[in-house]
């Protein structure tokens, strides 16, 4: 369905995307998974035809975005990062100015666009402006503006930044939702979680590249991680010390040490022995499981924060 | 506060454009308002164009046009009547002074002089100054032989039958007396020498009202559709121009929808200007409909055109809003919106050439002042010059916001 083959782009001299590829099939939620300035939104504007790759070839449907954008504007859906709706209008009317933009008109946008606001929960809200709405109601609207032209394709930018998690949570069933009538997904987040939740694989990307991709237990095989073991310090740990003893990654943010271990049985009283030795008084020690949050960790050295 | 301070000064610098356009922006509009109206009053710099025209054809005559040609405030072109009148009838020229047959036979016999000033009805309130330069050379010069013939006319009536050597004599006593008694060459100026003054075609409204009514319109015009040309910058910033170019919406038809808007809320917006100055000023507008409509749909499509062409060169709204202030009120002055072009010097009013604001107001005085019909080459020549304006202006911002649409998303 989406076929992304070695694109690139470059603003100036800073090449922000080096060389990604991947393949969505029809039906599929597919997650982006990177920190800010990795390279994400780059690869969904050029999924989105906001501009084209300076090298490379992307295919939606069958149909090259250099060739067929206006057909392939048709099929897809776009959620932008920002809340891009006509604030002093109201909901109502930005789902039929919208709406109209992609050609659905007369009794059949009225009817999709009551659709969309009672699926989305805020119908009987409709005839307020959007500026006297919450936060995670805007994020609401922005997604049911997407949906009017019942799009095959939807590209999902970061859909939950700065909502509630009442609003997220709902946000969230709304795309599986979307994904279990057969609707092919893009979503880019950089929350761990919201990737595990939804997207059943994951490219992860990083200074402009996918540095791994597939579901999270092939990641996991890949990145050869089992257990997180998280230390919270009364005071800030030497990260350099600690990887050097241990002789595994080891990432400190602030007073707490997450270390990846493929055995947490193992190598745990080694870790608190070390802690110990070094003078690192303990306050609370967690063992996870692996998850995209230890994989990516594993993989870039770096951790993902909101 | 010092942070506070610091960090706003450093908001201030970051945004170069913006800040240069702030301090730049006064001394920039103090030079255009000085050069514009400084030069008031000095004769040198703001000539009158005035055409002459020589029916008689008389030593008199030709005295009395050479008189004129001293004067520094007026440019002086000799031309047969006829094409003079057109001339002025198109507004080329300001006003035709005609000396008709018969010019020096009448100040020989004292007669009521044939002479006549038919100036562009749109040039009214200028006329005003032109006469006092006219009547001032024309008086002096024609004003002085008629006395000394008044006085010997005088003379010889009432002392005849004297030596000469007598009557020379009688002669300065009744200049003297004459002179002494302003009341009767007064009156020979009032009556005599009066200069029969008229518009070339009938006025209908005061040209007072059309240039403030136009002007005004103009310049506030400008500013509306400036701010509309700025709502591509606001879409630009709440991303709602991202989401449009995902749209199957090409650029061009993006942009062409903003310039409909554009248009049509400035032809509505003069519509409603100029109705209301027909309703509380008077000024008739149903039998010139068909023109008064074409020259606003005109105006509407150059002034739109430049608001899109100012939201195209600048990268916010804040710097949007110090250029426009800037190009407005530079146009606005220099294109005759605030005061009549007139009152400028000569260059400065032909640097208004490239206001839009001139145009516009100019082809107001074709149809309201002037009478000249829809179809009236002078008249489209104005409407022509507008489209022309917004066809490079658009063409301008369109290729310019094409080439930032990459930067817009």
């Amino acid at each position: 369905m989406i076929k992304v083959e070695n694109i690139t782009k470059s603003y100036g001299k800073t090449q922000a995307v080096k060389g990604i590829s991947f393949s969505i099939p029809t039906g599929e939620c597919y997650g982006l998974l990177g920190p800010n300035g990795a390279g994400k939104s780059t690869t969904i504007n050029m999924l989105s035809m906001l501009f084209q790759p300076d090298s490379g070839q992307i295919t939606i449907n069958g149909m090259d975005i250099r060739t067929s954008t206006a057909d392939i504007k048709r099929i897809l859906g776009v959620v932008p990062q920002e809340i891009a709706l006509y604030e002093k209008f109201t909901a109502w009317d930005n789902l039929l100015f919208w709406g109209g933009i992609y050609g659905v008109s007369g009794k059949e946008l009225h009817t999709k666009a009551e659709e969309l606001l009672k699926w989305v929960g805020l119908f009987d809200r409709r005839k307020d402006a959007v500026k006297d709405y919450s936060g995670g109601m805007k994020r609401r609207v922005n997604m049911a503006c997407s949906l009017l032209h019942s799009p095959k394709v939807l590209l999902l930018d970061e859909p939950t930044v700065g909502v509630d998690p009442q609003s997220r949570n709902l946000i969230f069933e709304l795309i599986h939702q979307l994904n279990k009538d057969g609707m092919t997904i893009i979503y880019t987040t950089h929350y761990m979680e919201e990737a595990e939740k939804l997207c059943r694989r994951v490219g992860i990307i990083d200074s402009g590249l996918i540095i791994a991709q597939g579901t999270l237990d092939e990641l996991k095989l890949q990145s050869k991680v089992n257990d997180m073991i998280v230390i919270d310090c009364a005071h800030t740990p030497d990260e350099k010390f600690l990887a050097g003893k241990l002789g595994i990654d080891v990432s400190v943010h602030e007073n707490t040490a997450t270390i990846l271990s493929s055995d947490s049985k193992k190598d745990l009283s080694k870790i608190v022995n070390t802690c110990t030795e070094a003078g690192y008084e303990i306050n609370r020690i967690d063992i996870q499981k692996a998850n995209l949050e230890s994989v990516f960790l594993k993989m870039t050295g770096k951790q993902l924060r909101d | 506060m010092f942070q506070i301070l610091r960090k706003e000064l450093k908001a201030l610098v970051k945004d170069r454009r913006a800040m240069m356009l702030g301090l730049l922006m006064p001394i920039i509009l103090i030079s255009v308002f000085s050069l514009a109206f400084g030069g008031m009053g000095k004769e040198s710099d703001n000539k009158t164009d005035l055409l002459v025209s020589d029916e008689d054809n008389s030593t008199t005559s030709k005295n009395v046009l050479q008189g004129l040609d001293s004067v520094k405030a007026l440019a002086i072109t000799r031309m047969p009547s006829d094409s003079a009148i057109d001339f002025v009838k198109k507004g080329k020229f300001s006003a035709v002074l005609i000396l008709h047959k018969g010019f020096s036979d009448s100040v020989k016999n004292l007669r009521h002089l044939p002479w006549e000033l038919k100036y562009d009805a749109a040039q009214s309130i200028q006329m005003q100054m032109m006469m006092q330069y006219i009547a001032s050379s024309l008086f002096g010069n024609v004003g002085k032989t008629m006395t000394e013939r008044m006085v010997m006319k005088r003379t010889q009536s009432q002392f005849a039958g004297m030596d000469s050597m007598t009557q020379l004599i009688a002669m300065a006593q009744v200049k003297k007396s004459m002179e002494s008694n302003s009341g009767a060459i007064d009156d020979m100026q009032k009556n005599v020498m009066k200069i029969q003054s008229s518009p070339v075609e009938k006025q209908q409204d005061n040209a007072g009202i059309v240039q403030a009514v136009a002007g005004t319109a103009v310049m506030m015009l400008m500013f509306s559709l400036t701010a509309m040309g700025g709502r591509l910058l606001e879409e630009k910033e709440n991303g709602t121009l991202k989401r449009l170019l995902c749209s199957p919406l090409t650029t061009g038809g993006i942009l062409s929808g903003k310039m409909m808007a554009s248009i049509s809320f400035a032809v509505i917006q003069l519509l409603i200007m100029f109705s209301f100055s027909s309703t509380v000023f008077g000024l008739v507008l149903v039998p010139k409909l068909a023109a008064v409509l074409l020259l606003i749909i005109a105006t509407a499509f150059a002034c739109s055109s430049f608001g899109m062409f100012l939201a195209a060169i600048v990268k916010s709204r804040d710097q949007l809003q110090s250029l426009s202030t800037l190009a407005i009120l530079s146009m606005s002055v220099i294109g005759g919106s605030m005061v009549p072009s007139f009152l400028m010097p000569s260059w400065m009013q032909s640097v208004g050439h490239v206001s839009i604001n001139y145009w516009s107001i100019q082809g107001f005085f074709d149809i309201f002042q002037r009478q000249l019909p829809i179809t009236d080459p002078v008249f489209l020549e104005k409407v022509g010059v507008l489209i022309l304006f917004g066809l490079v202006l658009s063409t301008a911002a369109f290729r310019l916001f094409r080439k930032n649409v990459m930067s817009m998303a």
